[in-house]
Parts: C-alpha cells; structure tokens; sequence
C-alpha cells in the first residue's frame, strides 16, 4: 500500500522488520539488559542500543537482502531500517514501551534473557515496537505531505483495509471454489462469474459494503474472525461507517495510481541544498514576526490579530479505545539531562609538536591514519556555525555529534574526517580512543554537545550577523 | 552568521527531529502559506506554536519547499520589459483603526483597495498603478487576479478592465475594517494560476 509520504507500508516492510530484529539481538548481546528494568537508565540504553544496531545495520548494508528494494521508491531495506532507528531517537515513547515490555516479562518469569529462548521473544517485543514506530512515522509523514491531520491508528486502519482488499480479490479471482463466501460478500446467489469481480480493477472500484460482508464471512469460512468483527474493538465501530471505508478505500486506490510512476519518495530525505533552501524561509517568517511583534510595541498598537492557531482534532470514536496496548506510560524522568560533562581538554590548534606526536601514535594505533586529526582539523570550516558553537569541545566529540545526528555517512562530510578503510566517520569507539575516553564519557559528552546546540538554536539561531 | 552546509543539515536536524509528545498540526496551510509569502508575519503565539512543532515545521518545509519548486517552473516573462510579478502584499496601518477604511495600499504600491458603502454593504475596488512595471503585461493578457486576506480567503476575483480596475461586491458580512482586523491586519494581491 501506497499513501502520500509513507516509506514503510509496502510488502518490503517484512524484510526490514527482519533485519532490524536481527541486528537489535546483536545490539542486545553489548549491553546489559538488567539495566532496562531500570527507568533513570531507559534514555542511556537507547543511545547504547541506536549506536550498537546501526553499526549492525551497517555491517549488514551489503548483503542481497538488505540491498533490496523495501518500497517501490527505491529505498533500499537497509535504508529503511536505518533511518527508522534514526527516528527512534527522536520518538523515544516507543523505547520506553520495549522497556517495560521486557520488564514486564521479567516481572513474570525473571531474566528471560538469559535463557536459550530468550531470542524469540525479544525478537518479537522489537517487532512490536517498530511495527508502532512505522505507523508513527509514516502518519506524520503523511500529515506533513497532505496538512491532513492522521494518526498511526488511522495508518494501520488504511493498511487492514488495504489487506482485505487483497484477500476478496483472490477470493473473486478463485470464485468457483469460493462461490459461498463470494456470494456472502457480493450479498446475492452467484449465477455465473459475477460481474463484479471482473469490474473490481484496483481497490477504489471496491465496495464498502463488500469490505464489512467479508469481515462478517470469515468466521464461517476461514475459521478467525474478520478484522471488523473480532472481539477487540479496534475496528467494530467502522463496520457502520460504510461512508469512511468507501474514502478510505478511494483514497488509496486513487494515490496508487498517481504515485505507479513515480520513481522517487517524498522529500524525506534532502540534500544540503534543500536544508539551506527552505531554512532560509524559515529564519525570514520568524524574523518577519519579530519584527512585526516589536513594531507593535514601540508604535501605536496595531489593533490585535487573532491567532490562527488550529484546534486539536476530535479524536474518532474508535482511536482511543485501541492506543497500542503495550505501550509504556509517559516517563518524564527518562529524558533528564546527564550532568554536564567535564570541560574537554582542548585539543584545538596550534597542537605543538609533542602533541601532534601523540595524536599520530593514537590514529596509527587505531589503523586511522598518522595525520588523522591535524588533517580532519584543519578540513574543518572555521565559519561553522557548529564550530563556534562547540569551540570547547573536542574534534572527536564534534564528530561525535555529526555520527549521531547525521549518520557514519553524509555527501557534506570533507574526506579528511572519513577513514579510509571505510570511507565513513571513524566508529564511536574509535573517536573514544582519539579522546582516551571511555565509551560512556564520550557518549556524555556529546549528548552534552547536542544539548548545547540545541539550546544554541532556540535562543540565538535567527539572529544573522 | 555563516552557515556551511554541514551546518545547515544539523540545524535541519536539530529543528525537525526532536521528541514532542503528542506533536500535531499547529497551523493550517493558509497562515503558514501567508507567512511565507510575506502577506501576513506570524503573530507572537504562532510563531512559538511552529517552533515548538516539529511536524508543522515539517510542514512548512514541505511548502517552502514546494514554493521553490512552483517558481522555478514558472514561464519566464516574455519580453525583457515585463517585469515579473509574483503578488503584493500590504498591511492594515495603525492609522487606519480608528477611521472609517475607505482604501488600502500596497507596500509596493502598484495596487489600491477602494472600499465604496453601497446601502448597508460595500462595494470593493482594485486599482492598478499605471506605472507598474507589470501593467503593460496584465491588461495585455487580462490575467485573472484575486485578492486574499491575511486568513487566505478570497476577497475579489477577477480580470482587470481597460481602465486597469476590477469591482466586485463586498463578500463578507462584517464591515471591511472589522473583517481585516479578524483576520490578519493584512492582504495580497496575487495573480491566479490558469
């Protein structure tokens, strides 16, 4: 299925889901997972986790399973999983619910983990959490390409509708063995190949009411339930809403159409120049509302504008009642700031020559090379906003920062900062060791980093020089 | 300040994935469509509520970005002398609060609302300044205009007649003054898209 601004939602998603298991046990084998029964340790084990599994990832990046097609955009299945572990860090809810779903096992029956069986139902709390997680994203991705307002609920709701079309068009394709159950669905006698199987072209040529008379007709024939009609009240209340299946259905089918050739996604993903393009418009509208709030208060008072600031939406009858079940409560305490780190030693220029002898030993130890750290100094813009902005942080740390917030890799990286071997940012372990830090230190010292830019960026981030 | 591209990438970064639960659409495509296009500036609450969003500032990205690409493929003018025009916008002064509106200028001031009482509603007016440098190039090719207010609805549509004006009635209940206070202080005058 196909829906303006989703990545996640075609058949590839089950080849990520895969790999994203498999790397997460791999990630789970580095860290100690009695923390996670721990809440003040839940925000440290996802920057352990996101590190572990999208080194993993990587690893496994060329692979013919993981170089394969996850979308009909292109998007590769190890480019997918990445980038949902890069959202993971921005939605840590979801981590917060794999926290206390293990912990919950644990509650139940002790330190699963250990046990032989252990990779099985840690494989399948992970499955839940990203299979939430994609909802998540692509629901906001769709807002964001439509302005129209959707939820994950609403995305698994457009993706079991879409599933149901598949299976009444397999059924209207075989009809001579299923005449009964076509003929539950198209709600009359069969005499003959029905009509309306050879009229049903794409999904938006079916009917509502098809939808809600197969619900009702598995039960009879295959033995579970229909969506629409198990206990769960996840999706009962649509069975009367004939009227919001049909849009939802035309919907699909319409965007499946639009979108059959096209080659690329949406913008999700961007060049620099982009970044730069509509940053420029947003410094221009805030610095445009300034002004215009300062106006306001030197001059005579323009007379007062109403905000146009949208209401929440009423939330459908049947969103509240399926909120994910296994989904953690709000953890306020999980994001707490770490004490601010030590000030790092500055390790900027002008090195002198002992220095530069030290450096040298360190790279070489690390099979980076010699000149390492002079050269990626050096190839560093002293323009840089970022610079300026970490000027007491080390190079390691400011690299640091870039792995986490932008990845290994990126096309604005100057090569002086890649290592050879791998034509990516030095591993995470390797900056710790430029630094002679542990893993933990570097880690607080970057996430510090990160807040500082963060806060950098909403105090003074408009002001232009 | 001096931002490398790297530098913009983070900010990008920084701005857009960051964890706000409960994240929703702050803004309707209208206000962010006239903040972008300079008509109407955010007010103070606006502007926190697109700061404190990400995925409304997702959303502006993907309208500034579209923007870009609309006036990228946009015809390039025909002759050198006719100046492309994009819109005017212009703005409610303080001054006219008090009195009675009769006319609005645009900052460029190529373009004049006149509002005309007409029993107990108005008629309104769009004059365009012959010295426009995109005058000659509208009333040759009678392009279809349309005025908006600070909230994105249509105030007059339209083609401008020989004389460079376009009347039409008043299409709100509440008085000009009143309405452009509701909604904006602020308006534009933008050419419609055949």
């Amino acid at each position: 299925m196909r829906l303006p601004g989703t990545r996640y939602q075609e058949h590839g998603w089950e080849q990520v889901r895969k790999l994203l298991g498999r790397c997460s046990l791999q990630a789970f084998r580095q860290i100690d997972m009695a923390l996670m029964l721990d809440a003040p340790h839940h925000a440290e084990l996802l920057d352990q986790y996101t590190d572990a599994v999208a080194a993993a990832l990587r690893l496994s990046g060329q692979g013919a399973r993981a170089e394969a097609a996850g979308n009909s955009y292109g998007d590769g299945v190890c480019e997918l999983a990445l980038s949902l572990v890069f959202e993971l860090r921005a939605q840590p809810t979801y981590w917060g619910g794999l926290m206390s779903a293990i912990a919950g096992e644990h509650a139940r029956i002790g330190a699963f983990w250990r046990q032989a069986s252990a990779d099985a139902m840690l494989r399948k709390k992970v499955n839940d959490m990203y299979a939430g997680l994609r909802d998540k994203i692509d629901a906001d991705s769709y807002t964001v390409t439509t302005g129209r307002a959707c939820s994950p609920n609403k995305m698994y709701t457009y993706r079991m509708l879409d599933t149901a079309y598949r299976d009444i068009a397999q059924l209207f394709a075989g009809w001579r063995q299923h005449a009964a159950q076509v003929g539950a669905i198209l709600g009359r006698e069969l005499a003959g190949i029905p009509i309306e199987a050879r009229q049903m072209k794409s999904i938006a040529g079916c009917k509502a009411e098809w939808i809600i008379r197969w619900s009702a007709s598995q039960e009879q024939y295959s033995g579970a339930a229909g969506p629409l009609h198990t206990k769960s009240k996840r999706f009962s209340s649509l069975k009367n809403s004939p009227e919001k299946i049909a849009a939802m259905l035309i919907e699909i089918g319409d965007y499946e159409e639009l979108s059959a050739n096209l080659d690329s996604g949406d913008d999700w993903q961007s060049d620099a120049g982009e970044a730069a393009l509509w940053l420029e418009d947003y410094w221009r509208v805030i610095g445009e509302s300034e002004a215009r709030e300062a106006e306001e208060e030197e001059e005579a008072p323009l007379p007062d504008v109403v905000d146009q600031i949208l209401q929440a939406p009423e939330p459908d009858d049947e969103e509240e009642e399926f909120e994910l079940a296994d989904e953690a409560p709000d953890d306020d305490e999980e994001g707490e700031p770490s004490e601010s780190a030590a000030v790092a030693p500055l390790l900027e220029s002008p090195a002198s020559t002992d220095q530069l002898r030290d450096e040298q030993a360190i790279a070489s130890a690390l099979s980076l090379p010699p000149r390492y750290l002079e050269l990626a100094r050096s190839a560093q813009d002293s323009g840089s906003w970022t610079l300026r902005m970490l000027k007491d942080d080390t190079l390691a740390i400011r690299l640091a920062v870039y792995h986490k917030l932008l990845g290994a890799s990126d096309d604005s990286y100057p090569d002086a900062w890649l290592d050879p071997a791998t034509g990516e940012l030095p591993t995470l372990q390797q900056l710790a060791a430029l630094d002679q830090v542990s893993m933990p230190t570097l880690r607080k010292r970057r996430n510090a980093a990160i807040d500082k830019l963060y806060a950098a960026q909403s105090r003074d981030g408009v002001k232009k020089e | 300040m001096n931002s490398t591209p790297i530098d913009d990438k983070l900010h990008q970064r920084l701005l857009l994935a960051r964890a706000v639960p409960g994240d929703r659409l702050m803004l309707g495509d209208d206000t962010l469509q006239a903040a972008l296009a300079g008509t109407r500036a955010l007010t103070p609450n606006e502007r926190a509520a697109l700061q404190q969003s990400p995925l409304t500032l997702r959303r502006f990205r993907h309208l500034a970005l579209q923007r870009h690409a609309a006036s990228q493929s946009a015809p390039a003018p025909t002759a050198a002398n006719d100046a492309l025009w994009p819109g005017s916008g212009g703005m409610l002064r303080a001054a006219s609060s008090s009195a009675v509106l009769d006319e609005l200028i645009t900052d460029d001031r190529y373009w004049t609302l006149h509002f005309l009482p007409n029993d107990d509603s108005w008629q309104v007016v769009l004059t365009l300044a012959p010295n426009a440098p995109f005058a000659a190039r509208l009333l040759r090719e009678q392009a279809m205009l349309r005025v908006v207010d600070g909230g994105g609805a249509i105030i007059l549509q339209g083609r401008l007649d020989a004389d460079g004006e376009c009347e039409r009635a008043w299409p709100f209940d509440t008085a000009p003054a009143s309405h452009f206070h509701l909604y904006g202080a602020s308006f534009a005058v933008e050419p419609v898209a055949p």
